[in-house]
Order: structure tokens, then C-alpha cells, then sequence
């Protein structure tokens, strides 16, 4: 699931306007990478959200904002395994 | 010098009892109803009093205006009411001004315009909606009502606007431009779409089981601010005409300073730089030191950065001159451009009775925001000169100084 995550989390990123050529799992939201801000989080975190049905919390931010594509991919992944654990 | 006041915020219509439940930390953030429109949109709210639009329009407009303008028109007629003038008889029109702020106008009209043209097409559209709606309309319809002639402007810098506004009052009495100033700002945000796009953006407060504890500023579990309604106005007037008057005054408003980031759209700069200059422009302007500042009112509204920004800030400002610091967002929310105007009437009133009222709910100080906080209870104080603080989106950063009106 996490490759389809980053997959996704790419074409997002492209459709904010976020130059994404070259980018992959190991590419950093912070400035040495996409460079988003925190509104640019809180909006990637939205179309995440409502793609995979997980919730991102206000103490979530900051740490987001810090990862690899790969990273954010994984913690989307299992924060979905855990929901469908849930749900099961 | 202030001297009337006129607020409508979440503790209440009268300035009094604001500054009584400031003292007591009698929080005005509820919960939304589960009927209201706003229920699992957010949290925790700050309403501002009803208000019946009849009792400060004439029927025929009362409803025909957006919820802002009829907020702002009641706090500039208890301002003026407060402050003992009726136009005309008190105060030369000509020589009267008004300077409102506020950051949305009538979204809110606006909104329900829109949604009424979706459904019903173009006939179910208001003409009134522009005259009830534009930013302007606030400061327009003040002047109509009270028949005031001189200066008038609109203020529209974010969550910094009602500070602007008095800074505003200032300058134009010192540029021998009017005799009264009814200056402050009006906001009424608690909408739909407007309050969902701050929750989206992550910036409010959540996760609390008390609505009451959910506004924290300065606190280590703060997690955002929480959105609010209202209007604050102040009369400030020129001292040699409240004086002829024989009218008291709650303070001197005695300099400002701005200072903008030039940074970025919503972040503050982390280092708290544009805020340290507006706090040192104004006591350059007021003739002051920072070792003549006893208080601080801060913008502390609750949000991680924000509120560590303008600690460094206060730090790097007043070094070892620590100032004792509160913020009234405790127990207020933040009441957007209308924030800068109750802060200042805040502020004065703390001056005038020698109270300064604590941050509520700054139950464990966060070391990032170590300042000398009034936290848990008033603390009683002979400080004769304070600032008051507003920071908003866009950078924009005000600071007043505000003196006790006996001088500093």
C-alpha cells in the first residue's frame, strides 16, 4: 500500500502546484524538499484523509512536516491497517 | 485619552463585567448546540451576546445587515454612551471621527446570499446585500446613526485590525484631525464555511472534554486558538476636550507601533522580530522606556508558534526588565479584528483599577514561552504605562502604549 501512497501523495503535491519532477520515497516535505508550509500540510493531510479515511490531528502537524515521502507513506499505511483492524 | 468603552464579547455586553469576569477567569467558550450550525464543525466557540439588529437599526434596515455591522453599532453607541457624548451636543460632527476594523466584512450575508442564489436563482438574491455586507459598513452606518462628519475609514489587517484602529484614533488627533475618534473592530466569523476553512487548516484548539479549557495560551498542552465573535469600540478623545468636558478617563492611549514580517501569509516569524520592533516603536513613540512597562497584554491566542514568537519577542524587548504578562484569549477566544480593541479596553481598565487580570487556564507555563506570567489569579499592580499586543496573518504587527491617565 505505501508505494500506492506515495503515488498518490505525488500526483497531490503536483496538482498544489509543488514541483515534484524527480520525487520519490526518499524526498523531505521540509525545505531541502517539496518545501510545503504548514497550510500546504494541513492540505495534503485533507485529500489523505479523505482518500484513505484516516485522521491526522492538530499534534500531528509538525511532525508530518518533517518526513520522507516514504515515511508518510508508511505511517498512512498503518494508521489505515489499524482502521481496518477496527472495523473488522 | 479612552473615555468610553463599548464591548460585546463572550463575557457578556457590558465593559464592567468583562473585565470582572477577566479577573475571575469565567470562561465565555461553550460548545456549540447540537441544532447549531457550527456543531461538529467546531469544538468550542466564542459567542458574543445576541443581539436584536431592531434595537440599533431602524426596522425597515435592521434586517439588512450583516451580523458584524450590527455588533460594531452596538458597541459604538454603548461607547458613546459610556463616554457621556451625543454627537452634536458633546462633540463637534465635523470633528468626530470613526475608524472600524474587520478582517471578513459580511461573509456571512454573503454566504447565505450565495446559497439562496443556488436554490432559487437570481431573484432570491438581496439588492441590499452590499449595503449590508461591504467592509465599510460598520464605520458607514456608526456615522449615519450618530451624524458624524469628519474622517472615516475602514481598517482591514487581520486579527491586528481593532488595535490598528486605535493606533489610528491617535494619529488623527494628533494631527489636529478630530476632537473624537470611535475607533475598535467588529468580527463575526462563527459561519460554515469560514469556520471549517480554520479547522482544515489545523489552527483551532481540539481535543478538550471542558470547552472551557480548551483556549490556553502560553500553557505546554496548548493546541490552538479558539474562534470567537464580538466588537470592542473605544472613544478616544483629545485631552484638552474630554478635559473642558470634565469627563474621567480609563487611560491615555500614548503611542503605537507596527512593524511588518514581509515572511509569509500565515506564520508568524519564529524569532518574533516584527513584533519586537512594534513593541519598541511604540515606546519610542510614546517617550518611553522599556523599563517604564509594568504589563504586557499579549496577542497570546494559543497557538504553538505563535505564542513562542511572542514570548522571544517580550524577551528580547524588555531583557532583564521582565514585565509581568497575560492574555485575555484564556477565557475570550480570539475575537479576530475585534481582538485588538476588547484587548485594549482590556488593558486600560487594568491600568485604571490596578488589576491585571491572569491567563486562564496557564496551569504548567511552557519553557519556550518563559515570561513573567499573571496566571491562576489578579495580581494587583501600581504599573502606570502598559502595551498591548496584536499580531495577525500577512505579518502585521501592532503594539499600543497605553497610560495610566493620571501620566505614567
Amino acid at each position: 500500500m505505501s508505494a500506492d501512497v506515495v503515488a498518490f501523495t505525488i500526483e497531490s503535491l503536483r496538482q498544489m502546484n509543488f514541483d515534484v519532477d524527480g520525487a520519490g520515497a526518499d524526498t523531505v516535505f521540509g525545505p531541502a524538499g517539496v518545501d510545503l508550509d504548514s497550510l500546504a500540510v494541513a492540505e495534503l493531510a485533507l485529500r489523505v484523509e479523505d482518500a484513505y479515511g484516516v485522521k491526522f490531528g492538530e499534534e500531528d502537524m509538525e511532525r508530518l512536516a518533517i518526513m520522507t515521502l516514504g515515511e508518510f507513506a508508511a505511517d498512512v499505511s498503518a494508521r489505515a491497517s489499524s482502521l481496518d483492524g477496527a472495523s473488522k | 485619552m479612552i473615555t468610553g468603552i463599548g464591548l460585546l464579547t463572550p463575557l457578556g455586553a457590558d465593559a464592567a463585567g468583562f473585565f470582572d469576569a477577566l479577573s475571575a477567569g469565567r470562561s465565555g467558550l461553550r460548545r456549540p448546540a447540537d441544532a447549531h450550525p457550527l456543531a461538529g464543525i467546531l469544538e468550542v466557540a466564542g459567542f458574543a451576546p445576541d443581539v436584536d439588529p431592531a434595537t440599533v437599526l431602524p426596522p425597515s434596515e435592521a434586517r439588512r445587515v450583516d451580523r458584524f455591522v450590527v455588533l460594531a453599532m452596538a458597541a459604538a453607541d454603548a461607547a458613546l454612551a459610556d463616554a457621556g457624548i451625543a454627537v452634536g451636543r458633546d462633540a463637534d460632527p465635523a470633528r468626530t471621527a470613526v475608524v472600524l476594523a474587520n478582517a471578513f466584512g459580511g461573509l456571512g450575508m454573503f454566504e447565505a446570499e450565495a446559497v439562496a442564489r443556488e436554490a432559487g436563482g437570481h431573484t432570491a438574491v438581496s439588492p441590499y446585500l452590499l449595503a449590508g455586507m461591504l467592509p465599510n459598513m460598520a464605520t458607514a452606518r456608526i456615522a449615519i446613526k450618530h451624524g458624524v462628519r469628519g474622517y472615516s475609514s475602514t481598517i482591514s489587517t487581520a486579527c491586528a485590525s481593532g488595535a490598528y484602529g486605535v493606533a489610528e484614533a491617535l494619529r488623527l488627533i494628533r494631527d489636529g484631525l478630530a476632537d473624537v475618534v470611535v475607533c475598535g473592530g467588529a468580527e463575526a466569523p462563527l459561519l460554515p464555511t469560514a469556520a471549517t476553512t480554520f479547522r482544515n487548516s489545523r489552527a483551532l484548539a481540539g481535543g478538550w472534554a471542558d470547552p472551557a479549557e480548551a483556549s490556553r495560551p502560553f500553557d505546554r498542552r496548548r493546541n490552538g486558538f479558539v474562534l470567537g465573535e464580538g466588537a470592542g469600540v473605544l472613544v478616544v478623545e483629545r485631552a484638552e476636550h474630554a478635559a473642558a468636558r470634565g469627563r474621567p478617563a480609563y487611560a491615555e492611549v500614548a503611542g503605537w507601533g507596527v512593524a511588518t514580517d514581509a515572511y509569509h501569509p500565515t506564520a508568524p516569524r519564529a524569532d518574533g522580530t516584527g513584533a519586537a520592533t512594534a513593541m519598541r516603536l511604540a515606546l519610542t513613540d510614546a517617550g518611553l522606556a522599556p523599563a517604564d512597562v509594568g504589563y504586557v497584554n499579549a496577542h497570546g491566542t494559543g497557538t504553538k508558534r505563535g505564542d513562542a514568537a511572542e514570548a522571544r519577542a517580550i524577551r528580547a524587548v524588555f531583557g532583564a526588565h521582565a514585565p509581568a504578562v497575560s492574555s485575555v484569549k484564556g477565557v475570550t477566544g480570539h475575537l479576530l479584528a475585534a481582538a485588538g480593541a476588547v484587548e485594549a479596553a482590556a488593558t486600560a481598565l487594568a491600568l485604571r483599577r490596578g488589576v491585571l487580570p491572569p491567563t486562564h487556564n496557564l496551569d504548567d507555563p511552557d519553557p519556550e514561552c518563559d515570561l513573567d506570567h499573571v496566571r491562576k489569579a489578579p495580581r494587583d499592580t501600581a504599573a502606570g504605562v502598559a502595551l498591548s499586543n496584536s499580531f495577525a496573518f500577512g505579518g502585521h504587527n501592532v503594539s499600543l502604549a497605553l497610560a495610566h491617565p493620571g501620566g505614567p
